[in-house]
């Protein structure tokens, strides 16, 4: 049934033929070779002339008439909706996609891109077999030499420098067990230097959002916004990012829910908007400022709800309270009218819910936007309600997933940081001493904390957004043994980050350059290099199985539609060869069974599941899971909650947290603090995270609690300790007992303390207050604060950026010293970003497929009339756009009213073409995308959030000329 | 009989008239409608401007009139959603071009049919050939001329078939018979139809120096060129008739050629092809032209085709061996002829041809220096 | 007989373009035809709009009427389709068609066109129900296996609208009445007057 290594060499040597004339049962190659008799037999029966279709495509695909046809379900990989794919395979060939009208979540729908994943099973453009760069041309290698030749080189430097010198950068696009191995691959490899695109993505929400409730994700659902008055858009272009969820909230806006969208452009979700406001990018605080400036002015906030459930919203008020209208007006562009006319559609029309996207988070001061939404959610008492919430669009297929596996370099999965405590506790669920783990790092420190030198282990590496100064920064600037020396992007898109010209002479720096994904990606031909830079094909998730997080934080299983193409293997299996060749293979799998060389998917899950008890990743079981993908029908499309059927009352999904052991049947939490529920029924509060009282005030709630608790006000979060006092100790069983001795409800591996707190109707983190005001981030109430390339030179100093930093996740950090230079004056224009509906990501694998790329075959620049009229460009011309750090691209102009005067916008899906230049020849034959053209990323700029170090790409400034 | 005999110069008359005003009416016929439709247009338009209505009835109006949008999705009119030009060309074609065009045909062919029942062969006046010819059509001008002739009929019998197949030969062939012929005639008429363009293209580089109206013309037609009745009127190497025609072949000719060109470059050209226009609306204007152009054309041609075979004696024999008997000559061309007769041009009975070729070539230049 | 109908409700579709690669692979349509498109008015301005359009399979067709070989024909479903084995690629059809849904495979010169390919309402052609070579000339017919049209089966917000004329007006005049005359796109101060 595969299509193997085996057969395409015997096709080579001719061989081929002898498969079918033995007598096997039919391969996909005989299938082809079969149907492709039938189909030149059919047509010279007719005289009609040629056929439309190419006879390859179509014998390579169609549906064979009489042949047994096997429906398998499967979910997107393209956005975080997670749309239910039905896929239907005859003898192994995936010949036809089927609507999935039983999905909940896209009750069969499916925008550009999940309407055309059916391509994945041809995979014309695909990274068909692992290549090697041999004097600048790529060579063909076998799996076995690449992976010994790669490794060698890797634990070489890691001899010489130390194991940080490797920088393992994964992927939103790995299911989740694939997302937890890769973490647990790196920490056992013994470096914090791995990341993955939530960095460049949501990283400020989660941060931000986590800081201020509790949990960093999507507090309610796509399909729950069918219950919202309100809906808020703030850097958001659903319509064109997460288009799916379009229909939930167009069905809400029909049943009477307002709709206004914030956002420098007229995007098409503003299209379908109530009110549409424009601001100036960047602006986003004082956007929110200035609404809550007018909700307070008018007394619409919610005081029982802010009393009883928010901590500081005092401060927030004396910081809105600068925020006059008239200041809003000058520093955003919006005027007064039309923010109060906002704050009243809000006021007036609640439970109303907010969402955000790349265009809140992407800046210097991304966590002081998310802050400052999650604040004006809590000042209207929109949150822990059904149809309110802060509905967090993430954006890949699997981002929310891979973040909560935490492939990010300041944590464990389940966010447990990198505490010794951390380390413990997953050493515990690994099977592993936790010395042992530890005697894997680079043992010396290099950050003095505290007045405490702490060891690399307990430090967060460098974040894929600031990978190219690990390698490029001087080494006695970098908060680790040497630079970053070798650099594994595995399945990542390097035209998706900023400072491109920067990023290819990193690439060119390094001593070794892997890359593992299905395509060869922009990293492919961004580097000028001669030798050391290897790419081996991964397969895509329809060639794999495994469960996947959708935004909505519920966990769907995606059946394996058809056999890895060509060389390709599942990212697990690459994986377990690598471990294998760097001599941990035992360790990494030692509770997880091999197939070969494939570990058991299932065999993950379970080990996950026994470990991230924070945020409830515990209850999924896999066998949980695909009977959640089974019944799909039987769950209710706007509550997401099963009747009837063997899945009864549970959620769809088990969107997390969905407590304790799978045992338990925990129904999953469809909205996050919803106390109008028990928390055994999907009922919370918010979680009690930042200690019981600061400063004399308590922050643990106060006379709000979820339905049925036993303790009807705050309580603090669950540990043995507690429950003894609680006198509910007794509840856990003699085995419970015995594992949950000196545990909380996040390290107790029986799941007792937390089956005993719900028993008695309470949450086990805790009830406690969010808090509006984060006392341990740099801004502790979300402030203005300038871009680092900003054209308002007036505001810079009303409004300035922070001071440098000398090491901010082992890198040193530069704020004032960018912002202090004036580049307005030769780059006038604002420059920012976004999506297509057509492309996805760095769009490797979208302008690869035809059906796709057909549709967009251009890279653009959005330029108002006005400016294009200044500087003489006319619709369709092409441009030179320039950045003020020296990148520069070409592009058509698009003279559109879409943006706004002064402002312009470019998709941030191309890649292929560098500064004006197609690198065609620079790919692996046949494996160059369908379109290419310049990375807009070329010409975004340096700045990276206080917090998280996310980069700042949804504003920077550039000029435009003609070419 | 004695009747017949006292009418028959009336009854040529009325011939003449009636031949002139179905050609009149052909042409003026799908102007009319188009003028209906100009008016309608602007009346509507006057309408929407004036009245108070719900905002989505003039978005809506202002689609159905063709208004442009964006598409992802790049091809001709790929960004247009609804095109009203279609429906105007589907009532043009089905009605005036394919209902009333055709007609035009058939109605010439009855005239002839009846002029040469009527009238019959215009013959030489004298009864006896002296033998002495005089050289009238080069080989290059005789080569030209068959060629764009054969392709003329080849692009007239596949044109029609297109045109009127449907309705004519389907019943006939059968639709997969039909089909095929349809496939066929279109590919003919697509391959021919440009070496008939060249045809057309040098036809007008030869002869159009011998095609400017001149009084001698003038007297011709007042003499209905000699159609009706005894007398010859004077003419040159052109005569008034063969002028008209010229310059029918020149018009309506490019005309059809430039929309013929235009109809088969691609619909939705990859690369802009220089000096052609390709959008859907003047593809549509091209097939309006075209046929309308042909159908008249073909109609004129039967004429053209009828005078220089059954009608007139000798003048076949002029275009096929590029001689004319010198009665031919005097009797149709009178004024021409006296000037070859002066030139010395004129070949005794039995003198060899070929070498007067080229010397009628030479000879057509200098006419040309003499008279100007 | 049932009469079989697009809508495309200009409320509801924001052009993601769904429609139009859901075609694609069902049909296996190559690059250059697309049977679907999306066509957005006033892009980038107050009151835009986007519209998703194919064959509408006309009552009375001009493409139909234009035809020189006569190869359309409408089924008893009243979609409106077409025979390739007659068809000449003339390129009449286009010209007729008010919503430029004829397409032709080649572009080359001298009015080699190929056959006309346009949206079957996912109905395939005159060959044998489902048979390969319908597959190959047409594509899928979803029609013959109980289905309708893809591209509205798979519309993103249910905006694309198929099957029998009567039960769609019914599915819009229904989302109309629930709107009532609040405008459903920004830039459109109501959606009626008065």
């Amino acid at each position: 049934m595969k299509l193997k290594k085996k057969q395409t060499a015997d096709t080579a040597s001719g061989k081929s033929t002898s498969a079918g004339m033995l007598g096997e049962a039919i391969n996909r190659r005989t299938f082809l070779r079969n149907s492709g008799i039938t189909a030149g037999g059919a047509a010279l029966a007719f005289t009609g002339g040629p056929s439309m279709m190419k006879k390859a495509t179509a014998a390579s695909t169609s549906p064979q008439p009489g042949v047994e046809t096997e429906v398998i379900r499967s979910v997107c990989t393209h956005c975080s909706v997670g749309c239910g794919v039905m896929a239907e395979v005859q003898n192994g060939v995936w010949t036809g996609q089927e609507p999935d009208y039983d999905s909940p979540i896209n009750m069969g729908a499916h925008c550009a891109k999940g309407a055309s994943v059916r391509e994945h099973g041809h995979g014309e453009r695909r990274l068909k077999y692992p290549m090697k760069l041999v004097g600048g041309k790529w060579t063909k290698v076998s799996w076995d030499d690449a992976m010994n030749e790669i490794g060698d080189q890797m634990l070489k430097i890691r001899e010489e420098s130390s194991p940080d010198s490797v920088y393992w950068l994964g992927s939103a696009k790995f299911n989740n067990e694939q997302a937890y191995l890769f973490r647990k691959f790196a920490a056992l490899w013994g470096t914090n230097n791995v990341d993955h695109q939530a960095r460049i993505c949501h990283s400020t929400t989660v941060a931000g959002v986590a800081n201020t409730w509790g949990y960093g994700a999507m507090t309610n659902s796509y399909n729950d916004m069918q219950n919202s008055k309100a809906m808020f858009f703030i850097g958001s272009n659903a319509a064109e990012a997460h288009p799916v969820a379009m229909q939930h909230i167009l069905k809400a806006k029909e049943n009477g829910s307002k709709l206004i969208v914030v956002d420098p452009r007229f995007t098409r979700t503003a299209a379908h908007s109530d009110q549409f406001i424009q601001m100036r990018p960047g602006t986003d605080v004082p956007v929110i400022w200035g609404i809550l400036w007018h909700v307070f002015e008018n007394g619409w906030e919610d005081k029982e709800f802010i009393s009883q459930r928010v901590y500081g919203m005092d401060q927030i008020q004396e910081e809105v309270a600068k925020w006059t209208p008239d200041e809003v007006e000058r520093v955003t562009g919006i005027p007064e009218a039309s923010l109060k006319q906002a704050a009243q559609t809000m006021a007036e029309n609640r439970p109303g819910t907010i969402v955000w996207c790349m265009g809140g988070t992407q800046h210097t001061i991304g966590n002081n936007n998310t802050r400052a939404y999650c604040a004006m959610q809590l000042a209207l008492g929109n949150m822990g309600v059904s149809g309110g919430g802060a509905n967090i669009f993430r954006g890949h297929d699997n981002v929310q997933g891979a973040t909560d596996m935490c492939i990010l370099s300041h944590s464990l999965p389940g966010y447990f940081g990198l505490s010794d405590g951390a380390w413990k506790h997953w050493s515990s669920v690994w099977g592993l001493e936790t010395d042992w783990v530890r005697s894997r790092f680079d043992l010396d420190s290099y950050e003095n904390v505290g007045g405490k030198d702490v060891p690399t282990i307990n430090r967060p590496g460098m974040p894929v957004s600031r990978w190219i100064d690990g390698v490029l920064e001087e080494t006695e600037q970098v908060a680790q043994k040497d630079n970053i020396r070798a650099m594994v992007l595995w399945g990542h898109a390097p035209n998706s980050q900023t400072r491109q010209p920067e990023m290819k002479e990193a690439m060119e720096k390094l001593d070794l350059l892997v890359v593992v994904d299905p395509y060869p990606t922009h990293t492919a031909i961004l580097p000028d290099r001669q030798d050391g830079m290897y790419l081996l094909p991964a397969c895509t998730q329809f060639e794999t199985y495994g469960s996947v997080t959708a935004s909505n934080r519920s966990l769907q299983w995606r059946h394996k539609v058809i056999e890895p193409l060509f060389e390709s293997l599942p990212d697990h299996t690459i994986m377990s060869k690598f471990a294998d060749k760097l001599g941990f293979k035992d360790e990494l799998f030692k509770n997880i069974e091999l197939n070969g060389e494939e570990p058991v998917i299932e065999d993950i899950t379970r080990e996950f599941n026994r470990g991230m008890w924070t945020i409830g990743y515990t209850g999924q079981s896999p066998e949980r899971i695909k009977e959640h993908m089974e019944h799909r029908g039987t769950f209710n499309e706007v509550t997401l909650k099963a009747e009837g059927g063997p899945l009864d009352g549970e959620y769809y999904g088990l969107p997390w947290p969905c407590w304790g052991t799978p045992e338990q049947k925990h129904p999953g939490t469809p909205n996050l603090y919803d106390t109008s529920k028990s928390v055994a029924d999907g009922g919370l509060n918010f979680r009690a995270r930042f200690g019981v009282e600061r400063e004399g005030t308590n922050l643990l709630a106060e006379g709000s609690y979820t339905v049925g608790a036993e303790i009807e006000d705050g309580y603090p979060e669950f540990t043995a300790d507690i429950l003894k006092q609680l006198g509910w100790w007794d509840d856990l069983t003699d085995d419970e007992k015995a594992l949950a001795e000196g545990k909380n409800w996040k390290t107790d591996q029986s799941g007792g303390i937390q089956r005993v707190a719900i028993q008695h109707g309470c949450a086990p983190f805790g009830n406690a207050k969010a808090r509006a005001v984060v006392w341990t981030f740099p801004d502790p109430v979300p402030i203005h604060r300038e871009p680092l390339y900003t054209p308002r030179r007036d505001l810079v100093a009303d409004y300035p950026t922070y001071e440098d930093r000398k090491s901010h996740y082992r890198l040193p950090t530069r704020y004032m010293g960018i912002q202090k230079e004036d580049f307005s004056k030769e780059f006038p224009l604002i420059h920012t970003s976004g999506r297509l509906v057509e492309y996805e990501g760095g769009g490797d694998e979208s302008r690869s497929n035809p059906w796709l790329a057909e549709l967009q075959q251009d890279m653009f620049v959005e330029i108002n009339p006005a400016d294009a009229n200044d500087i003489s460009v006319k619709d369709e011309q092409m441009v030179w756009l320039i950045g003020p750090e020296g990148g520069k691209i070409k592009a058509k102009a698009m003279v559109t009213n879409r943006v706004g005067r002064g402002v312009v916008f470019t998709p941030f899906h191309f890649g292929g073409h560098y500064q004006g230049e197609d690198m065609l020849d620079k790919y692996p034959e046949g494996a160059a995308p369908y379109v290419r053209g310049d990375a807009d990323n070329t010409t975004m700029t340096y700045g990276y959030d206080s917090v998280t170090q996310m980069q700042e790409s949804k504003v920077s400034l550039c000029k435009i000329e003609a070419v | 009989m004695a009747k017949s005999k006292m009418s028959k110069s009336k009854r040529r008359k009325i011939a003449l008239w009636s031949t002139f005003l179905v050609l009149s009416l052909s042409l003026a016929l799908p102007l009319a409608s188009y003028s209906i439709h100009w008016l309608g247009a602007s009346a509507s338009a006057q309408d929407a401007s004036n009245a108070a209505v719900n905002p989505k009835s003039k978005f809506w109006k202002q689609v159905r009139g063709g208004a442009e949008g964006y598409s992802a999705v790049k091809g001709e009119g790929a960004n247009v959603l609804v095109q009203s030009g279609g429906e105007d060309w589907r009532q043009f074609r089905e009605g005036p071009i394919m209902k009333k065009a055709p007609w035009a045909i058939v109605g010439m062919a009855v005239l002839l049919l009846l002029y040469h029942l009527f009238h019959g062969k215009n013959r030489l006046d004298v009864n006896s050939l002296s033998g002495r010819m005089v050289p009238r059509w080069n080989t290059f001008e005789r080569m030209v001329h068959w060629i764009t002739a054969f392709s003329f009929i080849a692009l007239a019998i596949t044109g029609i078939s297109m045109l009127l197949g449907k309705q004519l030969l389907i019943p006939v062939l059968g639709p997969a018979g039909f089909a095929s012929w349809a496939g066929i005639s279109m590919s003919v008429h697509n391959l021919i139809g440009p070496v008939f363009s060249i045809g057309i293209a040098l036809m007008i580089v030869m002869w159009i120096w011998h095609n400017f109206p001149t009084w001698t013309d003038v007297k011709w037609f007042a003499k209905g060129g000699g159609l009706f009745g005894k007398a010859h009127p004077s003419a040159g190497r052109m005569n008034g008739g063969e002028k008209v025609w010229f310059w029918i072949l020149m018009t309506l000719g490019v005309a059809v050629c430039i929309s013929g060109i235009i109809m088969v470059a691609p619909i939705y050209p990859q690369i802009n092809i220089p000096f052609i226009d390709t959008s859907r609306g003047i593809m549509q204007q091209a097939t309006i032209i075209h046929a309308v152009g042909a159908v008249i054309w073909t109609a004129i041609a039967l004429g053209h085709i009828y005078i220089g075979t059954a009608g007139t004696e000798g003048a076949l024999e002029g275009m096929a061996t590029g001689y004319v008997s010198e009665e031919w000559a005097n009797q149709h061309h009178d004024l021409w002829f006296e000037k070859m007769q002066q030139k010395g041009k004129v070949l005794l009975p039995g003198e060899p041809r070929g070498a007067q070729d080229q010397a009628g070539t030479v000879y057509n230049r200098q006419t040309k220096h003499t008279t100007t | 007989m049932a009469r079989m109908k697009f809508l495309c409700d200009a409320d509801r579709c924001i052009e993601c373009n769904g429609c139009v690669t859901a075609c694609k692979n069902e049909h296996e349509v190559p690059w250059g035809v697309n049977r679907r498109r999306v066509v957005t008015l006033d892009d980038g301005q107050p009151g835009e709009k986007s519209i998703s359009v194919a064959c509408m399979h006309c009552t009375d067709a001009p493409c139909q009427a234009v035809c020189p070989v006569d190869c359309f024909y409408t089924t008893d479903d009243g979609i409106v389709l077409h025979d390739k084995n007659l068809c000449i690629g003339c390129g009449y059809c286009f010209y007729a068609c008010p919503f430029g849904a004829p397409q032709y495979p080649q572009q080359t010169s001298f009015g080699a066109r190929g056959k006309m390919d346009k949206c079957t309402f996912c109905a395939g052609g005159p060959e044998d129900d489902m048979s390969q070579v319908e597959y190959e000339r047409y594509g899928r017919n979803r029609i013959a296996e109980g289905s309708l049209p893809l591209c509205a089966e798979m519309c993103a917000t249910k905006a694309l609208i198929a099957g029998d004329g009567d039960e769609v007006a019914d599915i819009y005049r229904e989302r109309v009445l629930r709107r009532g005359g609040r405008p459903q796109t920004w830039g459109w101060d109501t959606a009626y007057e008065g």
